[in-house]
């Protein structure tokens, strides 16, 4: 848009074409997108992570695959560098985007407190949880990411437990980890209904339905989230002496 | 002092006035509707049933026209309506109902091939033409030859009053709600407005303008127990009866339906009769085949009422705290019929009663009695629409007495009255406000203004500790009980002189709150003394009606009596201080009619004393048909009443198979 | 906020006594503060909202207010918060709630008057002419002339979302209309899918993209979903606003 479109949609809150403008479909279509994108993201993510699960050497792995090791020898760290900021940039993205939804004063918000706590309607309450979740990962989303860029190479099994256990980490991961697990679900479950994805023959049982699978799932991801960070944390406390060392994998050892 | 100018000025925003308010903003003329409530929650809202209008689509209605039409509705009326009017209005109905099909009212519609429907608790499967597929479906309807109801599912007065207030939006009416007409402004037999409450700022307001409409709807709520919305309470009629000039037709003329639920006042459809429903007193005993052995639950609505009501008399009814009722037990049909077929009914018990119908024996009853349903009589009119003693005041709908029901409407026909009114009589209105000046000046105004600043006040002095909430409910219960399905010269006098003394004990009333805004109990005061001079005129009316007519039954007069009583009552209200209406007479004219007075066809045959009168008009008419030969019916009809219509409705109605013919 | 002593009304029947608690304040009166008044009655069998608070008004407390027409459910008059649940009060009966008590607020978002009684019409009425609720044809009807033919579904499925009686308890119930004033809600957006899919309407994807294609409009809806959960006509909110939704997109 020219300088001369914005100010004619200034002056009349339409276009030069005297239409309203698309940008506001865009920008709802887009928050979902990014939304979904990173749904999608941190489902694998998490699984990926839970690599711990069966060992350190599945971990270092997965870890060497995503750095490129079949066709780099020995890895790029720099290749998790731009995964993470292609992450970011969604991130940032997304956030600039639902940012639109929070309540933007406190009269505002005190109408939402009050009203949600009358009603008591639970997607209401859902979306409670996904403004504070969201809220909450402006800062431990961007930490975790920022660290992501600047020291890719600072993941596998001693290193990543190091982080979280002796670095004091942990609390910090363990807010992440229920937020986004929260986050993301409930995002998903709003996607579904928002676009009215599995309505079916019978959109009110279907709901009914989605909600549940997506509880469900809440509660898999907290599972699997929660014995991974334990389990890091485990290696990190049996690791405390040897703090700084790296991994190495047995064959080559 | 608040003064609004407008051209045309409606009060009211139901189906009659909102219609009307159209066709005035398509004159171009500034348009106000002031309405006691939201105008999409009047109560044309609640009309279940459905629309009469001769489209003759369905194979039950084929061969319908508007002479069918017209003679099932000046049957229906006892022969007391204006016949000029049901022919104005037969003609409309169909152009009314394609007018809002347009609009969007999503009329049921046919599907070619069979279906199965339910006559007279018989199945029967009917085949609809191909050529009827996708036009507008009807259903049957008591007192019609033909199935000509047309309906929108159980909710064809909402989707009605939605389309036609949204299109009155869309043409900018403006819509004033919250507002209460309490008085008529007018001055040397013109009236120029209305003065109105605020019912939000107590504020008075005068709305002047060079045309004025009354489209308040009925009087239902004088009666303890009605079908009728809370805020029918006849308000706007009674204004009109406070000018002193304006006349009240046939206010006796009062409609009961038979099997409203307890003691909500809902009405639960005919159909529950219809598909073989049965009515049962205390003792679970079914009683209607001992009074009408052939017919018995299925015969005429006031007949079921009436004897209900004697067997409750007898001590048959079954006491609640709501007073005595009786049971209709659909039980017997069985679950699946009932969740089929009579799924709405089955919805209003449940949840306004907590009973599923469906559950077998006692459990399933529900709780019915007869009660108020439709207000016949109201401010007489012209059949342009406009009162005959004081011009550029109009009135359409429910709350006139424009003479299309007489003694008894036919279901269907008021929302069809209503909004084909709102079309003719809205015209003649427009048409009215389009050539007059405004010719008021604002002392006029001023001083009715002031007067009822002063009424008010002076409803705030009084200070003789009754309580106007028991003055309302004595006058309910005695509309209920002395004036109500059943009539007779003790309880009518009994009644009049009772409610006189209501009426003069308004004023030894105390209000406790002594605010002028949004003061719900001075509101009833007020308004309670408007229902009280039209009881009145209910109550002095039936009392003087020496016949029984239509819904009109007097047991000490159980003949209809064409010789004595073809004629319409007109109630005024003289003198500001009077205690009672005035009572006069308005002649039906036999030598005019194009149907003469004869048998309704139902009710018992002896029942009527006719007029020789009729004897002589049919002769008549027998000769103009002889004279004129084979001409098509349209010749024909006008040889015998020839009648007029605004702008272009009186053209001929297309329809399906048969064109214009 | 102060809570007013009792009203309590004789028991002589052996029937169960209720307590109805109300907000009571007058908003047209400056000097007025918000309370609650409870009321103790009797429950009579069959007994809702309507006739509860009737009785309250006729023999307790003449200077209640509250917007009552049809008593039927039919008129969305009456819809108030009962027990933290916006519902039409006329269709409430009391014998649902247990414990006998219940709490009755005037319905949030819209003006208040006073104690139950709020202004929808107004705002129904704007609604109505901002999403243009009417039908847009070029064509010119001949009303003496056969209607247009039209399926029977098609005519059934308008009549499904046609049945919405503006009664404003999607709008109590939805958050972001309590936090977003200008947002026209479940009601409106029903509204324009009710049109959208009327044969008689001629209007375009684009052009009801002018009336709801903004955060006012179908993008400020969060799919909180207390319209669909609330609606007493039990409307399909969910389905239609993600069909316009879809539709709106791609418009
Ligand atoms: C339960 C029930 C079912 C029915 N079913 C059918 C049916 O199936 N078919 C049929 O044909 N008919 C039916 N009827 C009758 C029909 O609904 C009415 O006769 C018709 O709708 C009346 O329309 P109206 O426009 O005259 O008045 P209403 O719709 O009653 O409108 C009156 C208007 O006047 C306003 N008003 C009243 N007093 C004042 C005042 N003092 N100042 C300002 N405004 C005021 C009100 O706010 C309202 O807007 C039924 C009636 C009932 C009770
Ligand atoms: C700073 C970080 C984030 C913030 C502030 C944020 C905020 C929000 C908010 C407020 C919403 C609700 C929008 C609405 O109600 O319409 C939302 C939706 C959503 N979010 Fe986030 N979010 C963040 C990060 C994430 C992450 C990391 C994921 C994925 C793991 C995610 C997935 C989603 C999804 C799927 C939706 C639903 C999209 C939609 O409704 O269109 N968000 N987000
Ligand atoms: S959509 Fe439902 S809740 Fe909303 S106004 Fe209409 S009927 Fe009421
Ligand atoms: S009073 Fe009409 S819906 Fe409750």
């Amino acid at each position: 848009m020219s300088q001369k479109d914005n100010t004619v949609e200034l002056l009349t809150g339409k276009n030069n074409f005297g239409k309203k403008s698309r940008i506001p479909a865009k920008l709802d279509f887009l928050q979902s997108v990014t939304g979904l994108f990173l749904a999608l993201f941190i489902t694998f993510h998490i699984l990926f992570e839970s690599s711990i699960l069966f060992g350190k050497e599945a971990m270092y792995r997965l870890t060497k695959l995503f750095e490129g090791e079949p066709f780099i020898e020995g890895g790029e760290p720099l290749i998790i560098t731009a995964l993470a900021m292609v992450i970011f940039s969604m991130f940032i993205f997304h956030a600039f985007l639902a940012m639109r939804k929070f309540p933007a004063s406190y009269k505002e918000y005190q109408r939402y407190r009050a009203h949600r706590e009358l009603l008591n309607h639970q997607d209401t309450n859902l979306w409670f949880i996904q403004i504070t979740t969201g809220f909450a990962m402006f800062f431990l989303g961007s930490i975790h990411l920022y660290m992501m860029m600047t020291s890719p190479e600072k993941i596998g099994p001693y290193a990543s437990a190091d982080r979280i256990f002796s670095d004091w980490m942990w609390p910090m991961y363990l807010l992440l980890l229920v937020s986004v697990v929260m986050h993301a679900w409930v995002g998903v479950y709003r996607l579904i209904i928002k676009w009215g994805w599995f309505d079916g023959k019978d959109p009110r049982k279907n709901r009914k339905r989605s909600k549940l699978i997506i509880k469900v799932l809440i509660a898999v991801y907290l599972f699997i989230g929660l014995v991974s960070l334990a389990s890091y944390m485990k290696i990190g406390y049996d690791h405390q002496s040897d703090y700084g060392s790296r991994y190495v994998m047995e064959k080559i050892k | 002092m608040k003064i609004i100018y407008t051209d045309a000025l409606i009060v009211g925003g139901g189906l009659a006035g909102l219609r009307s308010a159209i066709a005035a903003r398509d004159k171009g003329l500034d348009t106000i509707v002031i309405s006691m409530v939201p105008v999409k929650r009047s109560h044309s809202a609640a009309a279940q049933g459905g629309m009469q209008a001769s489209l003759g689509n369905t194979i039950k209605g084929e061969g319908d026209n508007e002479d069918i039409h017209f003679a099932d509705t000046v049957k229906g009326s006892d022969w007391g309506c204006d016949q000029d009017v049901a022919r104005m209005f037969v003609t409309t109905a169909p152009k009314a109902i394609r007018e809002l099909a347009a609009w969007g009212v999503p009329w049921n519609r046919i599907g070619k091939g069979p279906r199965e429907v339910i006559i007279n608790g018989q199945k029967e499967t009917i085949v609809e033409k191909d050529e009827a597929h996708g036009l507008i479906n009807a259903r049957d309807f008591g007192g019609t030859k033909k199935w000509r109801t047309c309906y929108t599912s159980d909710a064809t007065g909402h989707t009605m009053l939605y389309a036609v207030a949204n299109e009155a939006l869309k043409r900018d009416v403006e819509i004033h709600d919250k507002k209460e007409a309490i008085s008529i402004i007018h001055e040397s037999g013109i009236c120029s407005g209305v003065i109105a409450r605020d019912l939000i700022s107590g504020e008075l307001i005068a709305y002047v303008a060079r045309g004025t409409m009354i489209a308040t709807g009925g009087y239902g709520r004088i009666y303890k127990q009605s079908t009728n919305a809370i805020i029918c309470k006849g308000i706007g009629i009674a204004i009109a009866l406070e000018t002193g000039i304006v006349q009240l037709g046939n206010m006796e003329a009062v409609q009961f339906h038979p099997t409203p639920i307890v003691p909500s006042g809902i009405l639960l459809t005919e159909g529950c009769r219809g598909d073989g429903g049965v009515l049962r007193d205390k003792d679970g005993y079914r009683f209607m085949p001992d009074y009408e052995p052939e017919k018995k639950e299925l015969a005429s609505r006031d007949v079921v009422s009436r004897r209900m009501i004697e067997h409750i008399r007898k001590g048959k009814g079954v006491k609640s705290p709501y007073g005595d009722h009786l049971w209709l037990d659909i039980s017997i049909l069985g679950r699946e019929h009932i969740e089929k077929n009579l799924h709405d009914v089955q919805d209003i018990s449940k949840t306004f009663n907590g009973i599923d119908p469906a559950d077998e024996g006692e459990k399933g009853w529900m709780p019915v009695l007869p009660m108020q349903h439709y207000s016949m009589g109201g401010i007489r009119v012209k059949p342009t629409g406009e009162t005959p003693t004081l011009k550029g005041l109009f009135c359409s709908g429910e709350a006139a007495c424009w003479d299309l029901h007489g003694f008894n409407r036919l279901g269907g026909n008021s929302v069809s009255e209503a909004v084909v009114a709102g079309m003719i009589v809205g015209e003649y209105f427009a048409e009215y406000c389009a050539n007059t000046h405004l010719n008021t000046n604002t002392f006029t105004i001023e001083k009715f203004l002031e007067a009822q600043r002063e009424y008010l006040q002076e409803i705030l002095s009084y200070d003789g500790g009754r309580n106007i909430f028991d003055i309302k409910d004595r006058m309910r219960t005695i509309m209920q009980e002395k004036v109500g399905v059943f009539r007779n010269g003790k309880d009518l006098n009994d009644a009049v002189n009772e409610l006189e003394d209501l009426l003069k004990m308004v004023k030894e009333i105390t209000v406790t709150d002594k605010s002028l805004c949004n003061n719900p109990e001075l509101n009833e005061a007020y308004r309670v003394t408007k229902m009280l001079k039209l009881a009145l005129c209910v109550a002095k009316g039936a009392l003087d009606r020496t016949e029984s007519r239509g819904a009109h039954f007097r047991e000490d007069y159980t003949k209809r009596d064409d010789i004595n009583w073809l004629k319409r009552t007109i109630a005024t209200w003289v003198n500001p201080n009077d205690t009672m209406p005035t009572l006069s007479y308005e002649a039906l004219d036999i030598s005019k009619m194009e149907m003469p007075p004869a048998f309704r066809g139902y009710g018992k045959k002896g029942a009527i004393v006719l007029n020789p009168l009729s004897k002589k008009r049919e002769e008549e008419i027998v000769k103009i048909k002889e004279t004129l030969g084979s001409v098509d019916r349209f010749t024909m009809q006008e040889a015998l009443m020839d009648y007029d219509l605004p702008k272009d409705y009186k053209r001929k109605n297309e329809r399906v198979g048969v064109g214009y013919d | 906020m102060i809570n007013k002593s009792t009203q309590v009304e004789e028991n002589t029947e052996g029937y169960r006594e209720i307590e109805i608690t109300v907000f009571r304040y007058n908003s047209q009166n400056k000097n007025d503060t918000p309370e609650y008044q409870t009321y103790k009655l009797i429950e009579t069998p069959g007994m809702t909202l309507y006739i509860a608070l009737i009785k309250i008004w006729s023999t307790m407390d003449h200077h209640l207010s509250f917007d009552f027409v049809c008593r039927a459910g039919i008129c969305g008059s009456c819809s108030m918060v009962v027990n933290g649940k916006p519902r039409l009060a006329c269709k409430t009966r009391t014998n649902e709630f247990e414990d006998g008590k219940i709490t009755l607020l005037p319905l949030p978002t819209f003006k208040h008057i006073k104690d139950l009684s709020v202004d929808t019409g107004n705002w129904m009425n704007a609604m109505s002419k901002k999403v243009e609720s009417w039908i847009h044809t070029k064509e010119k009807t001949d009303i003496a002339a056969i209607e247009k033919p039209i399926e029977p579904e098609d005519a059934q499925a308008v009549f499904d979302l046609d049945r919405c009686i503006e009664c404003g308890i999607c709008l109590a119930s939805c958050s972001t209309k309590i936090m977003r004033e200008d947002f026209v809600g479940a009601v409106g957006l029903n509204r324009t899918a009710r049109f959208a899919i009327d044969p008689h309407d001629e209007r375009t994807d684009a052009e009801f993209y002018e009336l709801i294609g903004d955060d006012n409009g179908v993008f400020g809806c969060m799919s909180l979903m207390g319209c669909e959960d609330h609606c007493p006509k039990e409307l399909p909110l969910q389905t239609k606003i993600a069909y316009m939704r879809r539709k709106m997109v791609k418009a």
